[in-house]
């Protein structure tokens, strides 16, 4: 199995790695980096569960090799706060129960954060389509709207 | 004064670990020294394996232990599953492991090892496998039990001679997999002769004595952990991966862990059982019911796991949900060369309910009849069942019962029919009939349903006062993703006398909780609940006696409120000070219960009402409103309730318009394992659900409670299939209703 060495930039901080040509960012970010918030629900491109973002892009890690990341910064979710210091989309998903199991919630905070990145006042429709590539089997998509919703009030009030 | 505790919608007590990544799930931990493990699989649908030469795999660098059919323990970790067998008995069958270094080595490991199969005859379809000369999948026949199971209130043939009318159909529902987004893993580790596991779970000490028994080790030896959960919505009862990964770890005197790919996850996750239904129902001209008649035949797949449990349950609408006398269920559970169906959220309720609420439609329409007056008419009411007690007086009841002659402890299925046909414009819906020849139509439909659910097995729960006065709730129920734990706090809370958030909560962790049921069966609010509401009960006993002799008062003048116990005069003293009123130790309750009612029927009840929309040049159905309204007893958390009900429904579009697990008939292989190809619900095709709770304060439930987490489930598919009807005038009896189905329907009736 072919290596090479890539430094690669994740929620701020450089690492210096010896990747497997074929290993996928989201392995990469589970067991060379230790980070587990991205989940492997699929290893497919199907389920949404590994969503990261690139820049301000979301991407599914697992259709993405370590190796193509380049120069761009890879965010994950425990970029995006702390338990002191949450960001307002934890803080709607908290108060309007916007999980249910959590497998899926790191990937779809993640994708809601592109969106309101790019979009801060969304209509319903278009957080459907955004989130759209992300998949929650215990369906508690009403409550992931409700939450995307309010994150976008909470983030206009600054 | 309102509680702060009971009817409050309290956070979910861990999501906030979920919500910033730091939530462990099993694939999620690590340990020194950790192996990882690959499963091989039958290519076979049927086959005896006659030899295993995993030599070549042994010697790969990298790899550290085997597990073959021919090495393994005899054990069994389930009556008709040893940890592996010299037979397969489905495409993906376990057939032999291995640990090495990585997830690549593993694998290619895999592909060294030569199997030598015999090839036997095989049998994919349930009534085929019933027929005579068909290839047993196990020793003893396919017919499970040798009979089907027959349950009987009065007598139905004298009931079908009372009727004016008699209905009649015939229903087939789909294998479907509950696809939790977490697939199953497990991790082993042996020390001292004693194993740990860690696995996705939903019952952590079920899973000890199944592990202790098939790998020969004494009870007291494993540990089993259930780290946070990726749902399973029924699923995760199983131990036969982590027995294997347990038997691998042994072999390689090191940690291992094995995570299934999503593609295993599809085919050896079990899958909702496959029914066909034939359903009879015997009306008078007045529009009452004189007798419903329900056979279903159930594909159990290779293994059994918890098909008896939902062969059962697929009669329960038929049997108890119409007020009959004469009521008549028989359940067919047939062993087939398919991948094994298990449990999925309301076992076989939905499959039962979508035969006995499409043929009531169709019932009340031919009758004349209103199907929301049909129903409101023959309802089971609060009194149950005409007919007479058979349990003994004392005893406790079953919760699915077959006679009448015993009262429910509360039935709000009137309010549900009532609030939700308001709810949805049920009274002002078209009546004009329906028009398919062209464009986009809607209609409404509707579907009621009764759910057994609430009493379960023996619950325990223990309460723990320390001398800095923290109070710890200690459970060894699982919460599977529906905030179960969050719901038994606050019992506990409410029965001791203190904020929610101030008590700890202790589980997933056989060696620190006690003995109790798996989460199963819509039981663990109402059950550990009530095990939970007795432990602190107990506890505040003792609180208050200590309290009592310190402040020389009586006892019944004490009170705990607000975290601190207050006695007449208001002299108030701090928990932790009474706890270090005692010498040594943490005050300490448990409680171990028989949940149930020797008095009464416990179950919940629900109507669902859909509005759709179906395009008749393409036959794609949308659903444009949902209303559910259900009676789960008193509702202890809003917030987590609504989310399980819009949850539910949701989830059961896919059972109903598009989710299927296919396999090939020539072959047994699955052809659609993979999130694409099963068509689970996104965002896009999630409706907008409106949420009714009736009014209901269960009189035997903790704090008026219910079941509540798989009654959503169990109405959407006749719910849905009666608002096609209403829209394009045609009856689909099988399910999913793909748009290839609607237009075959469609032209069928306009003879195209």
């Amino acid at each position: 199995m072919h290596r090479s060495r890539v430094t690669i930039t994740v929620n701020g901080r450089q690492h210096d790695l010896e990747v497997g040509h074929h290993w996928t960012l989201l392995r990469t970010l589970r067991e060379e980096l230790g980070l587990t918030g991205a989940k492997r629900g699929c290893d497919r491109g199907e389920c949404g569960a590994c969503t990261v973002l690139l820049d301000c892009k979301p991407v599914y890690s697992c259709q993405m090799l370590a190796l193509q990341v380049g120069p761009r910064a890879v965010s994950t979710v425990e970029s995006l706060g702390t338990v002191d210091s949450l960001h307002p989309l934890q803080t709607a998903f908290l108060k309007n129960d916007g999980s249910q199991c959590g497998f899926c919630a790191p990937g779809f905070l993640m994708s809601a954060k592109a969106l309101l990145d790019a979009n801060p006042s969304p209509t319903e429709a278009q957080i459907r389509l955004a989130l759209s590539g992300n998949i929650c089997r215990c369906n508690a998509y009403g409550r992931i709207v409700a939450s995307v919703q309010e994150a976008a009030r909470l983030l206009a009030k600054g | 004064m309102p509680s702060s505790n009971i009817g409050v919608s309290v956070p979910r007590r861990d999501l906030l670990e979920k919500l910033t990544g730091q939530a462990k799930y099993t694939a999620d931990i690590r340990l020194p020294g950790m192996l990882h493990g690959k499963i091989l699989r039958s290519p076979h649908p049927h086959a005896r394996i006659l030899a295993v030469d995993a030599s070549a795999a042994a010697r790969l660098p990298g790899v550290h232990a085997v597990l073959t059919p021919f090495d393994a323990p005899d054990g069994r970790v389930a009556p008709d599953l040893p940890i592996l067998d010299t037979r397969v008995r489905y495409v993906g069958d376990e057939v032999a492991a291995v640990a090495a270094d990585d997830e690549d080595t593993a694998q290619q490991a895999l592909r060294l090892i030569d199997v030598t199969y015999e090839p036997l005859p095989f049998v994919t379809d349930p009534v085929e496998a019933m027929r005579a000369g068909a290839p047993d999948v196990h020793d003893g026949g396919n017919l499970v039990g040798g009979k089907p199971i027959t349950l009987e209130r009065g007598d139905v043939e004298e009931g079908f001679a009372q009727a004016d009318r008699i209905f009649e159909d015939e229903f087939a529902t789909q294998a479907h997999s509950g696809a939790s987004l977490e697939p199953r893993a497990a991790i082993a580790s042996w020390e001292d002769g004693c194993l740990t596991v860690w696995k996705s779970s939903r019952g952590i000490h079920a899973d000890r004595l199944s592990l202790s028994l098939s790998l020969g080790i004494p009870r007291q030896d494993v540990r089993v952990i259930g780290p946070h959960m990726g749902a399973g919505y029924g699923n995760k009862d199983e131990t036969r991966l982590a027995a294997i990964t347990a038997m691998l770890a042994r072999r390689a005197g090191r940690p291992v862990k094995i995570e299934l790919t999503r593609e295993e996850e599809f085919i050896a996750g079990p899958h909702r059982h496959a029914t066909i239904t034939k359903l009879k129902v015997g009306v008078r001209r007045n529009g009452t019911i004189t007798a419903v008649h329900a056979t279903t035949i159930m594909d159990t797949g290779a293994y059994l796991c918890s098909g008896p449990g939902v062969i059962r349950r697929a009669g329960q609408g038929a049997l108890y949900l119409y007020r009959c006398a004469n009521a008549r269920y028989d359940g067919y559970l047939v062993y087939t060369n398919q991948p094994s169906a298990g449990s999925y959220r309301a076992l076989g309720a939905p499959q039962g309910h979508f035969a006995l609420e499409s043929l009531i439609d169709r019932t009340a329409e031919e009758m004349g009849i209103d199907p929301l007056d049909f129903r409101l008419k023959n309802h089971v009411g609060p009194e149950g069942q005409p007919g007479e007690r058979l349990t003994p007086p004392g005893e406790i009841l079953d919760t699915q019962p077959v006679e009448g002659g015993i009262p429910f402890s509360s039935n709000g299925l009137r309010e549900c029919l009532e609030k939700g046909a308001s709810a949805i414009g049920w009274h002002e819906r078209r009546q004009t009939p329906p028009d398919a020849r062209s464009g986009r139509k809607r209609g409404l439909g509707m579907s009621m349903f009764i759910y057994r659910g609430g009493p379960g097995g023996k619950s325990t729960a223990k309460m723990r006062l320390e001398q800095d006065g923290s109070v710890t709730l200690t459970t060894g129920v699982a919460d599977v993703g529906e905030g179960s734990l969050t719901v038994l706090a606050q019992i506990a809370a409410e029965a001791l006398g203190i904020p929610h958030d101030q008590i700890r909560l202790e589980s997933g962790d056989t060696a620190l909780t006690p003995e109790s049921p798996i989460t199963a069966g819509s039981t663990v609010t109402f059950s550990s609940g009530m095990a939970a509401r007795q432990a602190a009960d107990q506890l505040k006993s003792k609180v208050v006696e200590i309290a009592a002799s310190e402040l020389g008062a009586p006892q019944e003048s004490i009170e705990v409120a607000g975290g601190a116990v207050v006695d007449a005069t208001g002299r108030r003293m701090t928990l932790d000070r009474v706890a270090r009123l005692r010498p040594v130790g943490a005050l300490q309750s448990e409680a171990a219960i028989v949940p149930g009612s020797a008095d009464f029927v416990v179950n919940a009840f629900g109507a669902h009402f859909a509005e759709v929309e179906v395009d008749t040049a393409t036959g794609a159905v949308r659903v444009l409103r949902f209303v559910a309204a259900h009676d789960s007893g008193r509702i202890l958390n809003p917030n987590l309730a609504i989310n399980q009900v819009e949850g539910g429904v949701s989830q059961m579009l896919g059972f109903t318009l598009s989710e299927r697990m296919l396999t090939d008939a020539r072959n047994g292989a699955t052809l659609n394992a993979s999130f694409l190809e099963h068509k689970s619900p996104t965002m896009l095709d999630s409706p907008p659900v409106e949420v009714i709770f009736a009014d209901v304060v269960d009189t035997v439930g903790p704090y008026g409670a219910k079941a509540l987490g798989e009654p959503p489930s169990v109405g959407v598919a006749p719910a849905i299939a009666n608002a096609i009807y209403d829209a394009v005038g045609v009856r689909v009896r099988e399910l999913p209703i793909t748009p290839d189905v609607i237009l075959d329907h469609l032209t069928l009736r306009e003879g195209r």
